[in-house]
This record gives C-alpha cells, sequence and structure tokens, in this order.
C-alpha cells in the first residue's frame, strides 16, 4: 500500500502555497508568470488551482501518476551510468502548458507552410534539383547529407507526398517569437505521450481543466489513418495499412503497439512481411495479404537489405523494388531524411521563398555552416557561446551547449570540427522560455521547455492541436530530450470563442432528446417498490 | 426452479450490467467533457446530459460535473451505479442459496465500498473517473466468478438473460439519444464518444475499416455480431439462453419473439444500405425488447413481476 501521508521532510512544506514563492528566471520568458511574479491573465485560474492543491496535492497526484503510468506499462527505458538500462514511469510534469488559440494558429499556419516546402525539397532533390541549380543549395551539401539515398532518384509516390508525418521541434525565445529550432521528418516520435498525457492528466488532476476549453488531441491516430489511406495504391478496397517495428527491444516500441492498437490495423515486423513480384504481402493465418501502405519506425539504413545495408536483419528484401514499382507505399518516403538534416535546416527559409514564394512565418534559430573557412574560424574563436550539433543526429546526441560546457570539453570539439568541418552546425544560444515545473518537493520551479507538434499530411496537412512539450530536467539546463532524462507536459491549447478553426458546437452544450415512448423507461424505481413490496422490513444496509 | 428465484436472478444480471454500464459510459463522458470541441465535427451528441436523458432524466440539465456525481455515488437517484449495485446486492442475498458464496462476496463486497461516499479520495473531481474504474473493475470480477463457478444450469441461464437484455436496452437508449431522428448532426462526423462509452473502440478499429464516424459506429452498435455488447450479439446470446433454459422453447412466446428479432436485426444489416436511417430500426428493437421483457416475466416469473413492470 502506498502512504497517503507524505514523508516528513515535504510536510515541513506542505502548508506553503505551491507557487507562491514562485520567482520567474530573467532574462528567460515565463509563460505562465509575469516576470514581477504575477500570472498571465490566461494562467490565473490554473495558478489559483494549483495554490489549491498545494505541494503536499502535487506529491500525492505524482505518486498515483507514476502507479498508473507503472500498471499501464507507459515506461520509457533510461540507461545509468553503468550501462545498465531499467524501466522508469514516463516522466509527465503535472503542470499543463498553455497556448492560446491565437497563437496556435500561428504555429500551424507555419508549420504546414514549412512541412510543404519540406516536402517540395525532398521531391526536388530526387527529381530536377532546380533548387540546386538555381545555386541555392549547393548538390555536394546535398549528397554530404548521411541520409541522402541515392537508390529512390527518380521515385515520385502517389499523392507526392514524402514527409506524412512530420515533427518540428520549436522553441520559444525571451522575445516571445517562435523558432524552429529542429526540423524531424524521418520517424518522429513522441505522439503516443501527447495523447497518454492527455489522459493522464484528465484522470489525475481533473481540477486544473475546470476553468479551461482546452482542444483535443485523441483524433490523431484517426488523421494518421485517414492519411495513410489516402496515400495508398489500392484502386479496389479498402487499403491495407501496416505499422512496421523493428521490434519490441526498440525504446519507441510502446509507441510503435500504441499506434497500431488506436488506428486498429497489423504491427509487423520484418519477418511478417515478404516481397513477391514488386508487390508486399504480409503472412497471415490465411496465407498471404497484401498490404498497401507501410508506417515505418525504422531508418532507411535497415529496411532493405539489397538497397541499403546489406548487414541489415530487419530490412524486408526487395521493399525499395516494391516501392519503386509503385504497389505500395511508404510513410515516410525513402530519403526524406534528406530534408531534416541540420545542414540543410539553414536553408529552410530560402526554400519556402524559392518553392511557395511565400515569406516564412516561423524563422529559423541563427545558424552557422562550418563547411565555408571563413565562418568555421568566427565560430572556433566563438566555441564557448554557440551550441554546437552534428548534422546527421538526432535525439540530443554530441551536442555541445557552449556556455555550460568547461574548457577540457570546448577544446576537444575544437579538434573535432576541425578535422570534419562539414558534419557540424553551430548555432546561437537560444533562451528558451521557461514554464512552472513541480519539483520533488512539490514546490513550482521554472524549467526550460521546446515544443513538438506532430503533422500529418495525407490529402492536406493536419496538425494536432498541441504536441509534446519536453522540458529540462535540471535547473538552467538547455537539453529537454527525454532520452537524456528530460521530462514532459501536456501542453493545452485553448478554444477562444473563434469557431473558425472548428465545426459544430461543443458537445456538451447540445440539449439531449427524450425518450417519450420508451415503456420501461422508470423502471428501476418500479423494481424497488416492487423489491419493498417482497420485503416489507427492508434490513438495514451492511447487515448480513 | 422457483419462479421466484429466477426472477431474483434475471435482475441481478440486469442491475450488474447497468452499473457496468453506467460505468463505462460515465468514464468516457468524464473524459470527452473535461476537453474542447474537437477539430474534426461530432457526428453525435452524447455528453452528461444525454446520459442523464438515457436514464430518463431531463427536466433539469445540471452542470457536468454534478450530472455524472449523480450518477455515480447518489444513492437518492435510481440510476447512479451505487442504486444499481445496491439492488443487485438486495437480490443477490435473495438467491445466496443459488449463488457461489465467492460470487456474492464479491458483490457484497462492491456495494459496500460504493457506500458513504465511496473511497477514500473519491471526493476529488476525479472522483467520478475512479468510481467508474471501481465498479467497471469489480462488475467484471463478479461476471468473471459467476463464470467461474456457477452451474450452467437455468440459474445461469436467467442471470445472463438478464444481463443481456440490459446491456442491449443501454446501446438503444444510448443510440437513439445520441442520434435522434431527422438530426441535423452529420453522419460523417466522429463518433469516438459512443464507442468509449462502452468500451467498444479497440473492437470496432479491429472490425470496421471505416473511421468511426456516426453511420458506421451506431450500425456496429446494432449489427456487429462478433463484438458481444452489440445489439445483434447480445440477442442471438439471449436465444441461445432462453433455448437452453426453456423446456419447450419452440412453442413459447419469449423464445420465439427472440429467435424473430435475432433473425431481423440479421436481415436489417445485409438488405439496409450503408447509410440507411437507423433510428426506427433502434426504436422498433426496443419495443420488441420490452415486450419480450413482459413475455418472460409472464412466461417464467408466474407472473408475479409483471404487475411491477407495467406502467
Amino acid at each position: 500500500m502506498i502512504s497517503r501521508a507524505p514523508p516528513p521532510a515535504i510536510d515541513a512544506r506542505a502548508d506553503q502555497p505551491a507557487a507562491g514563492d514562485y520567482h520567474p528566471q530573467a532574462p528567460f520568458l515565463d509563460e505562465l508568470f509575469e516576470s514581477d511574479g504575477t500570472p498571465r491573465p490566461t494562467a490565473v485560474p490554473l495558478v489559483e488551482q494549483l495554490r489549491r492543491l498545494g505541494p503536499a496535492g502535487l506529491i500525492e497526484a505524482g505518486r498515483r501518476r507514476d502507479a498508473i503510468f507503472m500498471q499501464q506499462g507507459i515506461t520509457f527505458e533510461t540507461s545509468s551510468v553503468g550501462g545498465a538500462s531499467h524501466e522508469r514511469p514516463f516522466p509527465l510534469d503535472l503542470v499543463p502548458r498553455v497556448l492560446s488559440g491565437q497563437e496556435w494558429r500561428d504555429i500551424k499556419r507555419g508549420l504546414a507552410q514549412r512541412i510543404r516546402a519540406l516536402n517540395h525539397f525532398v521531391d526536388d532533390v530526387y527529381h530536377a534539383r532546380e533548387i540546386v541549380r538555381e545555386g541555392l543549395v549547393p548538390w555536394r551539401l546535398v549528397v554530404s547529407c548521411s541520409h541522402f539515398a541515392r537508390a529512390v532518384h527518380g521515385i515520385r509516390p502517389p499523392g507526392g507526398v514524402y514527409t506524412h508525418v512530420a515533427g518540428c521541434d520549436l522553441v520559444r525565445h525571451s522575445d516571445g517569437t517562435w523558432k524552429v529550432i529542429e526540423d524531424n521528418v524521418r520517424i518522429p516520435s513522441g505522439i503516443s505521450y501527447v495523447l497518454e498525457n492527455r489522459a493522464a492528466m484528465a484522470r489525475l488532476v481533473p481540477e486544473l481543466f475546470a476553468s479551461y476549453r482546452v482542444r483535443p488531441v485523441d483524433h490523431y491516430p484517426q488523421l494518421l489513418l485517414r492519411a495513410l489511406r489516402s496515400v495508398a495504391p489500392s484502386a479496389e478496397s479498402e487499403a491495407t495499412v501496416v505499422v512496421w517495428t523493428p521490434g519490441p527491444a526498440n525504446p519507441a516500441y510502446f509507441e510503435h503497439a500504441f499506434l497500431a492498437r488506436q488506428m486498429g490495423v497489423e504491427l509487423v515486423e520484418a519477418s511478417d512481411l515478404v516481397v513477391r513480384d514488386d508487390v508486399l504481402y504480409m503472412r497471415t493465418t490465411r496465407g498471404l495479404e497484401r498490404a498497401h501502405a507501410v508506417y515505418r519506425r525504422l531508418d532507411d539504413d535497415f529496411v532493405d537489405p539489397l538497397e541499403f545495408r546489406p548487414d541489415s536483419l530487419l530490412g524486408v528484401p526487395g521493399l525499395v523494388r516494391a516501392y519503386r514499382a509503385g504497389s505500395v507505399a511508404v510513410a515516410n518516403a525513402f530519403g526524406t531524411g534528406v530534408a531534416d538534416d541540420k545542414a540543410i535546416y539553414c536553408v529552410v527559409p530560402d526554400m519556402i521563398r524559392f518553392y511557395l514564394g511565400e515569406e516564412p512565418i516561423l524563422e529559423n534559430v541563427k545558424t552557422y555552416l562550418l563547411s565555408d573557412p571563413e565562418v568555421l574560424e568566427h565560430v572556433l574563436e566563438r566555441l564557448d557561446q554557440l551550441v554546437v550539433k552534428p548534422t546527421g543526429e538526432s535525439g540530443g546526441r554530441g551536442v555541445m551547449i557552449g556556455p555550460h560546457a568547461h574548457e577540457g570539453e570546448i577544446e576537444r570539439m575544437r579538434q573535432v570540427i576541425s578535422t570534419h568541418p562539414e558534419r557540424w552546425i553551430a548555432q546561437d544560444v537560444v533562451r528558451l522560455s521557461t514554464v512552472p515545473t513541480v519539483g520533488a518537493d512539490g514546490v513550482l520551479a521554472p524549467r526550460h521547455v521546446d515544443l513538438r507538434p506532430f503533422a500529418v499530411f495525407g490529402e492536406r496537412i493536419d496538425i494536432v492541436p498541441g504536441g509534446l512539450t519536453r522540458v529540462a530536467l535540471d535547473d538552467g539546463s538547455l537539453i529537454v530530450n527525454s532520452s537524456r532524462g528530460g521530462v514532459s507536459k501536456d501542453t493545452w491549447v485553448l478554444e477562444d470563442g473563434d469557431t473558425a478553426d472548428r465545426a459544430g458546437p461543443p458537445i456538451a452544450d447540445t440539449q439531449p432528446p427524450a425518450l417519450p415512448d420508451l415503456r420501461y423507461g422508470a423502471w428501476s424505481g418500479q423494481q424497488q417498490q416492487q423489491q419493498q413490496r417482497q420485503q416489507p422490513q427492508r434490513r438495514p444496509p451492511g447487515s448480513p | 426452479m422457483l419462479a421466484r428465484i429466477a426472477h431474483e436472478l434475471y435482475w441481478l444480471g440486469r442491475n450488474l450490467a447497468r452499473a457496468e454500464f453506467t460505468a463505462r459510459a460515465v468514464e468516457a463522458v468524464f473524459q470527452a467533457e473535461l476537453q474542447g470541441t474537437s477539430e474534426a465535427k461530432p457526428g453525435v451528441s452524447f455528453g452528461s446530459g444525454g446520459l442523464l436523458a438515457m436514464f430518463g432524466d431531463v427536466d433539469e440539465s445540471p452542470r457536468s460535473s454534478q450530472a455524472l456525481g449523480q450518477l455515480t455515488l447518489d444513492a437518492e437517484r435510481p440510476g447512479s451505479m451505487l442504486a444499481s449495485i445496491e439492488r443487485a446486492r438486495e437480490g443477490a442475498r435473495t438467491v445466496r442459496d443459488v449463488i457461489s458464496a465467492e460470487m456474492w462476496e464479491a458483490i457484497n463486497t462492491t456495494a459496500l465500498g460504493l457506500r458513504g461516499g465511496g473511497q477514500p479520495g473519491w471526493t476529488a473531481p476525479a472522483g467520478p473517473y475512479l468510481a467508474s474504474q471501481y465498479v467497471k473493475e469489480r462488475t467484471a470480477l463478479i461476471w468473471g466468478v459467476a463464470n467461474r463457478s456457477m452451474l450452467r444450469d437455468e440459474a445461469k441461464c436467467f442471470l445472463d438473460a438478464g444481463g443481456l437484455i440490459e446491456i442491449s436496452d443501454m446501446v438503444l437508449r444510448m443510440l437513439r439519444v445520441a442520434m435522434p431522428p431527422g438530426d441535423s448532426a452529420p453522419a460523417d462526423g466522429h463518433a469516438l464518444i459512443l464507442l468509449q462509452a462502452v468500451g467498444g473502440f479497440h473492437a470496432y478499429l479491429r472490425a470496421v475499416t471505416a473511421p468511426p464516424n456516426a453511420h458506421p459506429v451506431a450500425r456496429f452498435l446494432l449489427f456487429e455480431r462478433a463484438y458481444p455488447d452489440s445489439v445483434a450479439a447480445c440477442v442471438d446470446s439471449l436465444n441461445e439462453v432462453f433455448t437452453t433454459a426453456d423446456a419447450g422453447p419452440r412453442n413459447f412466446k419469449p423464445v420465439l419473439r427472440v429467435s424473430r428479432l435475432a433473425a431481423d436485426l440479421d436481415f436489417q444489416r445485409r438488405a439496409l444500405p450503408d447509410g440507411a436511417e437507423l433510428t426506427d430500426i433502434c426504436e422498433q428493437t426496443q419495443q420488441e425488447l420490452a415486450r419480450i421483457d413482459q413475455d418472460v416475466a409472464e412466461r417464467y416469473f408466474a407472473g408475479a413481476a409483471a404487475a411491477g413492470l407495467r406502467r
């Protein structure tokens, strides 16, 4: 049994309001509080409820959260220093992040624009290469991308969509503007946590929702399924969609299973798939059955030993051939990795202007391409003020944050960069906004956050309201990746009364009809009466 | 077996099934109403008001949290989970010699757990959710114990029959409340809430390829015989149960009615084009079930209970 009384160390602080002594950290923007420590207008009811809960209430809810997540198997593998990995409940912070409807509309438009441009770019790179001929992107840069795939040159998937699933990482600068810090158009993960976080918040702290109308997120699996069906090459019948996982050992296996279950489709592994005469089939109890669309959750490198890495045991031989023949749709398309390379990131604003003839709605963070010797020299001098990232990696691997690194690290990085400057980029340090986060003692403290909204591109681009907010675990830390010990938050996008964005009245507002003709509509009352007739002396409740 | 015992078992089944249905529906509505509207347009209207309407409470429209509170632990309301479980317990006590000790204990513990405001912590705003979870788990346990420990004789048949008729009635009520005739709600709007309210979301996804929009969902809940809580599946099982229980199943009205209804539902499923209006079928089926309920009372319960069931 879990003890209900908080431990003594916490008890001492239990009478303090949770948000009572909250101090935003200048110069960073805090999303719930003004710089003088008063709650922002939209956050007033939320802060009020948090005060009412108090540290003890938050700790108690946190305990229930961990218990629920362990029971439901919503866990995350973390590796400790010794290399041994262990399961811990997925870290969800109980203070939500709140975005206004207006803010969200801007983000949504900006993301849709960006994803459209990235999609054009992938198409261009594997076909006419107009952007290269125009001189905006050097071909050398494209082919140096580790995810550039020669094997798919000249293949145009159904509908011309390559980046079916995209998750761009956004940060909010101290002046309030949103900036894109990274594009993920290979296999962005985290959407399952967005849905599970919302469900958990509704169970654990429903009182926080009391004064808000939060836009739901649980239609994502349906959006994804519709998008996958819309691109599937199946003329005669309803398309068969599958989710392809590398297997249960994959850290994101929970998400793969979650999406397959929520979409009601099969979760397949490589051994379930087979290609015959350029058509993809899965092995079922009734023989081979055709699969029309594959949502694959593994990297290009492993998908087909005949075309990519020959030593891959996770791949399906002949899949790329089937893909080339147009008999199967693959999401995301092979070779899309070229668009989320960090070196390509720098030219995305130019891409938007070039392909769409529009000005970018969301800005980039100032980025330096190190292949230029002059830039390189300039960057090497300022390494202690910049963030350095490897171009072909994701998940926060290999990132060095200059102001937080010590001398030795910077020196080593200088050596590494000098040898292979094209494999690295440097960025200005972004002053990530902060959101109050519950500490181990139940007291709120500011922590830096980013945001990964999830977009689905089928016949059109749909983006679920909000996304995954990732929180840096330590005071002052700027690294938010969950594999590096980060926490997540439920992200609320509020309805702001503007109906342009939604359809139909809220469900609860419509008056339900009565059912006048029900013959035994009130049977329960009569049943009781009748029982009382049968047993005139009702025994008091609880007696045997 | 004694008519009185059969009658009690039948109502025990009904009360347990109703408590379970209420629990799932409250949980679904609780989750849905905390959040705002979805970007996808809704094809049905079903919330706490609709839930109350299902149980015949429409004169007042209380706030969502109150409505759900009334359906969970309010002993005064005949539609609440507590009231259903209390009635089940009363019934179980009168048939303690027929059901196993284990089953009586499971039912009794459930009632004790719900009384007096339920468990500590249920007063929080998450109360309706927590109480629903509890009732869901407990009723699953009770049915599990019944299936493992009761002899498959007449007694079990009447227990099951009550449960089946109650589930199908509840599903029909829900469909009629959520999709009233001549409704302006778009048939292609989503109807996730109905699936969540019966716990059939996952089953739907595996059985039907169409997105969970109002029409396919209604068809699924009415006609899908592979889904145990659909009306057609319940009527099928009801037919089996009565055939087992009745000494002369080909001669008596309730059994004949049930088998006719089963065949009719199967016919409608095949004959109706996709997208056809279903409200009439819901209404007719529900009335037919009411007639079956009455025939059952007359045939098996020696007319004793029929008086209590008439308006």
